[in-house]
């Protein structure tokens, strides 16, 4: 029992000292300092500085009037009223229309049909073809909304003056008594930014640290390349007593700027802000650890100090489609959806934009939270197995 | 003999390339697996069946019936039936429904009484393609139901059954979309995403080639290896990278044009031209931040910065014109860009090849620029010095 005890204590004070090691190494490392503190500080302002105008406003189109009629006026009059699209002119065929949209005067072409008033005179369905632009789909999406909207709007219209017309009977009827009613949950201005900021917030933590983390290996491995085997700088300790200690070392530097990426960020920008701001904090946790030992795994492959940039600066756009952020992850296939579950930001992500946005709490994304914490002891394993695998390395090279 | 230190460099750079595995990686198997990876998450291209949940206080044979028009949708798939509006916000919280549709207590007879009330729909716009597409299958639902309330109504007063019909939608707008008419969410997201990988590996690749040997201090060796010539030196160097990167660059394209047959509305050689292009004008932007910062860590810092945010500031999800101006102009001094614009308008839109002259024309001004900063890079090729 004693010497258990000891044996603890030891391994206790030289995860401390790890820790302490580990301090001066990241303070005296110019690149791991650019990782670990310049990328998250400046990363989300670039990022929402690109975004925060938020929404698609007056969407140039141009109208091919055929009808020339006041009826038509007024449909394009109410159109351009709207926020999303504006009229930038009459053009006089489709073929000129088309010269506009090459020129990228416009996105969108709107042909009413010659017969479009006498149609609506005589209660036939006028059909009114539009022609939007394909390259952005946000231009579209907004087209499209907007466009709907017209739609019922105008066909409301026309439905009263007829059936008040026509005397069918009064304003009881049930043309105003069942309605809808449409309500959009978390974000509910439908930002650009407040939809893919959060996201964006959780993916700069995980790979900043992963950066950081191997670029620490590789020179570490570059030392003891140097050194035959021996990193003269790191402490005598026990492989678990210094990954703990090193993972430690960073998330501890990494807590104050938590509470700036997550709580001031957003507060500057006006973005969606959680309503529980420590379950956030609770759940972001475990996805620091998880990406510190997912770093520290694949340390087997970075042989130089610089090399950890080539590999995973690409992963974060693989890391951003398998997290659901663009792509729903209901609809990703397996292997795909195999693969993303081993990605700590795919359940940070998801988890932490429900707490964010939708004011979700921990309670409620007890999945993604423990299945945060199985990564972190999976990714501690295999970076256990990474250490062994590198001291044996070593130790063949020196025979 | 000049043709000989050229020859000579460019001997010695493939000699590097097929030396270290990294390259393997970054000049051909990231981009190519990038391209698959992406084609076979994506599919189909539209992420149908949103899982959604609907709350059904009436219970009566009108909201059954709205029920099945629900279940029969395409764009949504009912996984639950909610007991009431707290239980389907609580299912949209822990991630089990992105939406959910609520009939209210006795909304078969309010509306046959000519009361007023109203079915509810709620989308989460937290996730922003399943919100609105839970969103879409929602209101045409709703749109089309109360259509057919009204038209039963009328039809029970004594109208007229056709002359009904066309006044529950007196006014239709046909929408056609131009060059990608199923709104494809792969032709759109491919054909932004993996030029963007590939510039981006172009970049890293460029960059690491160049101060990889400042740092190891064997550039001495490469520019005496090219007659003391910096503009041998480089395009001894990068030649060969320029001709791996346009092979790997249009065997992508025929993966996408050609086997999955995304629009292509124009002249294969024009996009293949406009790749080989992208490649060069992404080599030499790299070149230029290697003269700026010779040092390996930071350049590579720097190329990275710029690839990533390629992504974002070259304005193919959120249009550059609506970003802040001192944003936006960011993203004209990015080759992605250009090479995007001319897909858009030769590939998906189709028009004449004059309307894209200044694309070209701005992919062909990164190598110039590059050339005019080379005698910076050479003296630091000369006197390399290597900050970790």
């Amino acid at each position: 029992m004693k010497t258990l005890l000891k044996k603890l204590e030891s391994w206790i004070v030289a995860l401390f000292r790890v820790w302490r090691r580990e301090f001066y190494v990241v303070f005296h490392d110019a690149g791991a300092l650019l990782f670990f503190f310049a990328l998250p500080l400046l990363y989300p302002l670039v990022y929402t500085l690109i975004y925060n105008p938020e929404i698609v406003e007056e969407i140039p189109f141009v109208v091919v009037d055929d009808s020339r009629t006041p009826e038509s006026r007024e449909l394009v009059r109410m159109i351009d009223a709207t926020q999303s699209m504006k009229s930038v002119g009459y053009a006089a065929s489709l073929e000129e229309a088309r010269r506009w949209h090459a020129e990228k005067a416009c996105y969108g072409i709107m042909v009413i049909p010659e017969d479009y008033a006498t149609k609506i005179a005589r209660g036939e369905q006028a059909v009114v073809p539009f022609y939007s632009d394909m390259s952005l789909l946000i231009r579209y999406r907004e087209f499209l909304t907007t466009l709907t909207n017209i739609q019922l709007a105008t066909g409301a219209q026309i439905r009263q003056e007829k059936i008040d017309v026509a005397g069918l009977a009064s304003g009881s009827l049930p043309t105003s008594a069942v309605g809808s009613q449409s309500t959009f949950l978390g974000n509910t201005q439908q930002g650009f930014a407040s939809f893919v900021m959060p996201g964006i917030l959780i993916l700069i933590l995980q790979q900043s640290l992963m950066l950081g983390v191997t670029m620490l290996c590789g020179t570490a491995r570059e030392r003891r390349r140097r050194n035959h085997g021996h990193d003269l700088i790191a402490v005598k300790a026990p492989p678990t007593a210094t990954l703990m200690g090193k993972a430690l070392c960073y998330v501890t530097i990494y807590l104050p700027l938590i509470i700036y990426v997550l709580h001031i960020v957003p507060w500057i920008f006006d973005l969606p802000m959680a309503e529980h701001p420590i379950d956030a904090v609770l759940f972001i946790l475990p996805l620091l650890f998880a990406s510190v030992f997912m770093g520290m795994t694949i340390q087997g492959f970075v042989k130089e100090r610089e090399t950890s940039m080539l590999i995973i600066v690409f992963s974060s756009v693989v890391f951003l489609f398998l997290s659901g952020l663009t792509w729903p992850r209901y609809a990703i296939d397996y292997p795909w959806s195999i693969f993303s579950q081993l990605v700590p930001a795919t359940w940070g992500i998801e988890g932490f934009v429900r707490i964010n946005t939708n004011g979700a709490t921990l309670a409620q994304n007890a999945t993604p939270y423990q299945m945060l914490w199985a990564l972190t002891a999976i990714y501690f394993m295999t970076s256990l197995l990474a250490c062994y695998a590198q001291h044996r390395f070593f130790k063949k090279k020196k025979h | 003999m000049r043709a000989d230190e050229l020859r000579n460099t460019m001997k010695r750079e493939v000699r590097r390339l097929t030396s270290r595995r990294i390259y393997l990686f970054t000049m051909v198997l990231i981009p190519i697996g990038f391209t698959l990876f992406f084609l076979s998450l994506l599919g189909e291209g539209l992420p149908l069946k949103v899982p959604t949940a609907v709350v059904d206080r009436d219970n009566s044979k009108m909201s059954r019936e709205m029920m099945r028009s629900l279940g029969a949708s395409e764009l949504i798939d009912i996984k639950y039936q909610a007991t009431d509006f707290q239980n389907a916000m609580d299912m949209v919280k822990s991630g089990e429904i992105f939406g959910f549709f609520l009939v209210p207590d006795n909304f078969e007879r309010d509306a046959l009484s000519g009361r007023s009330t109203s079915v509810a729909y709620y989308s989460n716009m937290a996730f922003f393609i399943p919100g609105t597409l839970s969103f879409k299958g929602f209101k045409t639902i709703a749109v089309s139901t109360s259509g057919s309330i009204v038209k039963t109504t009328l039809v029970s007063t004594g109208a007229d059954e056709a002359q009904v019909g066309a006044l529950l939608q007196p006014m239709v707008m046909q929408d056609h979309p131009m060059g990608n008419p199923w709104a494809s969410y792969s032709i759109y997201l491919g054909n932004s995403f993996i030029p963007g990988v590939i510039a981006l590996m172009v970049l890293l690749t460029t960059a690491f080639s160049i101060c990889s040997e400042i740092k190891t201090g064997s550039s001495i060796k490469w520019i005496n290896g090219a007659g003391g010539s910096i503009t041998i030196a480089i395009v001894g160097k990068l030649l060969p990278q320029t001709v791996i990167f346009s092979i790997v660059g249009v065997a992508i394209q025929s993966i996408l044009y050609g086997y999955y047959h995304f629009p292509l509305h124009s002249n294969a050689g024009i996009m293949i031209l406009a790749m080989v292009l992208l490649v060069i004008a992404c080599q030499a932007m790299a070149l230029i931040f290697c003269c700026i910062i010779p040092n390996l860590r930071l350049a590579l810092s720097v190329v990275s910065l710029v690839g990533i945010l390629s992504f974002s500031v070259t304005g193919f999800s959120f249009p550059l014109e609506d970003m802040y101006g001192a944003i936006a102009v960011f993203g004209y001094i990015i080759p992605l860009r250009y090479y995007f614009l001319i897909y858009v308008d030769q590939a998906l839109n189709g028009i004449a090849l004059y309307y894209s002259r200044w694309y070209f024309i701005s992919l062909l001004l990164f190598p110039l620029i590059a050339s005019l900063l080379l005698w910076r890079l050479k003296r630091a090729c000369l006197k390399p010095v290597y900050i970790p």
